[in-house]
Order: structure tokens, then C-alpha cells, then sequence
């Protein structure tokens, strides 16, 4: 993947680092409460929501969230900005320790679904609840959409110009990618994503290279995954 | 007075055939449902009169969603759309995700039917002295899907949205929509290409499709048709053999 485009999204991504900035003890109770509001809304969906629930997760007091949040739906959309952020960031620091645009692809997919089945209750919130939410929270979700778009779109400068992909191939790739992680949690199968990792590639790849990088890709991730799915499994961060 | 025009089910169309709102049944033939029935003495028998009503529920279920959004949307927003009191709609439907289902299988039901009826034509026109051209019943489909998304966006919003947790029938509804188009993509390929097709794949490219048309719906509702040669040139990518694109890095 291109340094260049990586360094760019990584730009666009104002997440500070946790080691460079000690959380004071109330940064601690609203980082707990926006934890709490996703966490809840991945376990009852967003329309069965509620500060009370929020709390009873977190353990902080109703005085303490209002002095943070102006509503439960503000929680939601400032813990959804933070906590999509922090995956875009997770994705992007996986793809770009590989090198190859096929090699950080399946690096970030992979990261991706690691994420998604380690705490699959934020994921739902990040993923699925976010439609039922809208607002704030699903422009954040269809900016983040975006970026990663732009990071599969780094692969555009090495294909030839009468070969380049539709415009829209990138939004069309990270859309079906997503819609498979909404499925599998819909379902509350999440562990049954990384059966999808090679179709995922497939996906991925050939629709910028075409069907025999495709069938490369495919095969590459079919083997990782006999080779390592359980290491796989257990990586999640 | 309202006339309310009966028309007679289309043969072999299937229970919603074809029709402006939710397709067909004594109600089709293209002429839009009428916000509600006269008042007072009118003569139609009540079997009409219910199903009616139904149909007009199952059409606002989808304007109120588009309007209302899943987080605010109600059983009252619906009833007041299709011109019913709340007690009508609980007459037909236990509660709101039972309606939003049953709106979701008729769109699905006229998304499908719209495609498959394009593709076939498509299939017809094609000069017999030809090889058939698997790309034509391609283009034919994509057509039909971007058009009724286009012609109906509530409709389109609903089938392409992925749905909330409390809904999780619809959500198997979801997954049967996707398994039915990709079956339609299937039968765009040869039987080379299929041969050579990972399993899985169509649904991941069906998704992809609704995925993107989501995202477009809101701002390009009515250009959507623009988009056809770009979901053909993608949809077609993967597939594409002799014309790889580079060597990949």
C-alpha cells in the first residue's frame, strides 16, 4: 500500500495516543461511558437504549455522564466517532507493516475481523446500529467508509490507465466487505467471518485487478487460514 | 368519489406480480393506490376493503422508515401515512417489525421480479444467430434494479438498509434476497466462468451492489440509472479472464 496514502489517512485521523496522554480520572469515567453506550446498544440495539443501562455497565453516576454528554444520542455519536477512528487506525498500522497493496489488504481485512469477533457487541454498534442511529454517528461511519476507500485506491497508480476500475470501486469493495461483518453479526455468528476472508480478498482484489490476481489473493488467505486460523483467532487486539 | 379501479390478477405473476406500491392481487395494474377508501356506504365488500388496507400499510411501512428513520419510526407514523387508525393496523400486523417484514418481502418480491422479467427480455431480443452474450442479460438486470430503486426509493431504502437487531426476521429476509440475486448473477456467467467461481462470491458482489446503492440513494435517488455502466463495469471485473489488468502487486 502507498506511504504516501497511508501517512495521508493516518493525518485525517485525529486519534491521540493513550501513551502519550495519561487519562485523568474523569477522561477514565468518559472513556467508561462511552465504552458503555456502545457496548449497550450492540447488546439491545440503539432504540432499546438507555443512560440507565449505560451506567449500570460503566458504574458511573447519571450527574457525572449529563456533565459529560448532552444525551444519550450525543454518547453514542462521540463514542462512535472515537471508537471508529481507533479501528480505521488499527486497520491502517496493520496494512501498512506489509508490503504490497494484496499483502495490506489482507493484513487490514484480517485486523478487521479480529476486531469485529473480540468485542462483537461494539462491533454490532459500530457496524449495524449506527444505520438505526443515524445523525452524527453515520456520517462518521460513512466518512470512515470513505477513507478506506481511499486506502484500497492507493493500487490505482500501478494499473495501467485503459485497466483502471470505476471511480466507485473502492466505496463498492469496503460496502461489501461490511455488509458481510453486518451479516455474520446480525446472525451473532461472528467467528464464522473468517470462513469469508478468502471470498473477502477475492472481492477485494478482483475488483481492481481482475479474476487472476483474484484467484491468487483467495488462494493466499485459503492457505493462511489452514496454516494459522487459530493463531488468527486468538489475535485479537 | 374515489374510484377504486379492480383489475384481474395477472396469470403466473406470483401473489405481487407487478403493481406501483407492493404489486399486485385484485389492486394491480399500475394504477397508484388511492389514500384510502370513501367514507360511509360504498359497496365494496370488506375482504376488499382489508386487503386494501394492507397493501396501503406495507406502502407507507416503507415512506415512514425513509422518513422517520429505524430509531424514531412508529406503528402511528405508519397508520397516519396509510390513512388507517393504530387499531386497523394491528388488525393486520402484531406489531412493527411484523409490517416492516411483510413490506420487505413484497419489495423484495417486485425488485426480483422486475429483474428477472428484464433479464428474460433481454434473453428474447437477442439476435438467435448470435452467441449468446451473457453481458446483455447483465446490463438488463442491472437496469431493472436500478430503476426500481430509482422509481421507488423508500422501497429501495428498505430492501438495501442493512436491519436493526430487534429485527432479526427481516434479517433473514435479507439473506434470501441476497441468495435470490446472486442466483440471477449466476445465470449471467457461462458455464466455464461458473466452473471457475469461488462459492460465496456473487453473494459478497450482491451485497456490495445493495451496499453501494444504499450509500447513493440518498443524494442520487433519481440519477441512479447513471450508475450502470460503472456496477457493469465492476460487477463484470471479477469475472473478466483473457483482459487481466496487471500484474499484480
Amino acid at each position: 500500500m502507498r506511504q504516501e496514502a497511508c501517512a495521508a489517512a493516518r493525518e485525517a485521523l485525529p486519534v491521540e495516543s493513550t501513551e502519550t496522554n495519561a487519562p485523568t480520572p474523569d477522561g477514565t469515567i468518559r472513556e467508561g461511558e462511552m465504552e458503555g453506550v456502545l457496548h449497550v446498544v450492540g447488546e439491545l440495539g440503539y432504540r432499546a437504549a438507555s443512560v440507565r443501562a449505560v451506567l449500570e455497565y460503566s458504574g458511573g453516576h447519571r450527574r457525572q455522564f449529563y456533565d459529560h454528554f448532552d444525551s444519550l444520542e450525543d454518547c453514542f455519536a462521540q463514542a462512535y466517532e472515537t471508537w471508529i477512528d481507533r479501528l480505521g487506525v488499527s486497520l491502517l498500522e496493520a496494512a501498512i507493516a506489509e508490503s504490497g497493496w494484496r499483502s495490506s489488504v489482507r493484513a487490514g481485512l484480517v485486523q478487521l475481523l479480529q476486531s469485529v469477533t473480540a468485542r462483537p457487541e461494539i462491533a454490532r454498534a459500530l457496524f449495524l446500529e449506527v444505520q438505526v442511529a443515524g445523525g452524527a454517528a453515520l456520517i462518521k461511519h460513512d466518512e470512515a467508509v470513505e477513507r478506506l476507500a481511499g486506502l484500497l485506491d492507493s493500487v490505482r497508480g500501478e494499473i495501467g490507465a485503459d485497466e483502471e476500475p470505476p471511480a466507485p470501486t473502492g466505496v463498492f469493495v469496503v460496502g461489501g466487505i461490511e455488509a458481510c461483518v453486518c451479516d455474520a453479526l446480525a446472525a451473532d455468528e461472528a467467528n464464522r467471518l473468517w470462513d469469508a476472508l478468502p471470498e473477502l480478498m477475492h472481492l477485494a482484489v478482483g475488483s481492481y485487478l481482475g479474476n487472476e490476481a483474484a484467484e491468487r489473493a483467495l488462494e493466499e488467505a485459503q492457505a493462511l487460514l489452514e496454516r494459522d486460523r487459530a493463531g488468527l483467532e486468538g489475535g485479537a487486539r | 368519489m374515489t374510484e377504486l379501479r379492480l383489475v384481474e390478477p395477472e396469470a403466473g405473476g406470483g401473489p405481487f406480480p407487478e403493481g406501483p406500491e407492493t404489486g399486485g392481487g385484485p389492486f394491480s395494474g399500475g394504477t397508484p393506490l388511492p389514500r384510502r377508501l370513501p367514507r360511509g356506504r360504498h359497496g365494496i365488500p370488506a375482504g376488499l376493503v382489508s386487503e386494501h388496507q394492507r397493501l396501503r400499510l406495507l406502502a407507507a411501512m416503507a415512506e415512514a422508515l425513509g422518513a422517520q428513520g429505524y430509531a424514531n419510526v412508529t406503528t402511528t407514523h405508519v397508520s397516519e401515512l396509510a390513512s388507517v387508525s393504530t387499531s386497523t393496523f394491528y388488525k393486520h400486523f402484531g406489531n412493527l417489525w411484523d409490517c416492516l417484514l411483510a413490506a420487505y418481502v413484497a419489495a423484495a418480491d417486485r425488485l426480483c421480479a422486475q429483474i428477472e422479467a428484464a433479464c428474460f427480455a433481454a434473453g428474447e431480443d437477442a439476435d438467435a444467430s448470435k452467441p449468446a452474450d451473457d453481458t446483455d442479460s447483465l446490463e438488463a438486470g442491472i437496469a431493472a434494479g436500478l430503476s426500481f430503486f430509482a422509481s421507488d426509493p423508500a422501497a429501495g431504502h428498505l430492501l438495501s438498509a442493512q436491519a436493526p437487531r430487534e429485527a432479526s426476521a427481516l434479517c433473514a429476509a435479507r439473506r434470501l434476497l441476497v441468495s435470490r440475486l446472486a442466483a440471477m448473477l449466476r445465470r449471467t456467467r457461462d458455464a466455464n466462468e461458473e466452473a471457475l467461481q469461488p462459492p460465496g462470491l456473487d453473494e459478497r458482489l450482491i451485497d456490495a451492489t445493495l451496499a453501494f446503492l444504499h450509500s447513493r440513494l440518498g443524494s442520487e435517488a433519481e440519477s441512479l440509472i447513471d450508475l450502470m455502466p460503472e456496477l457493469v463495469a465492476i460487477l463484470d471485473r471479477s469475472r473478466c479472464r483473457g483482459s487481466e489488468a496487471t500484474a499484480a502487486p
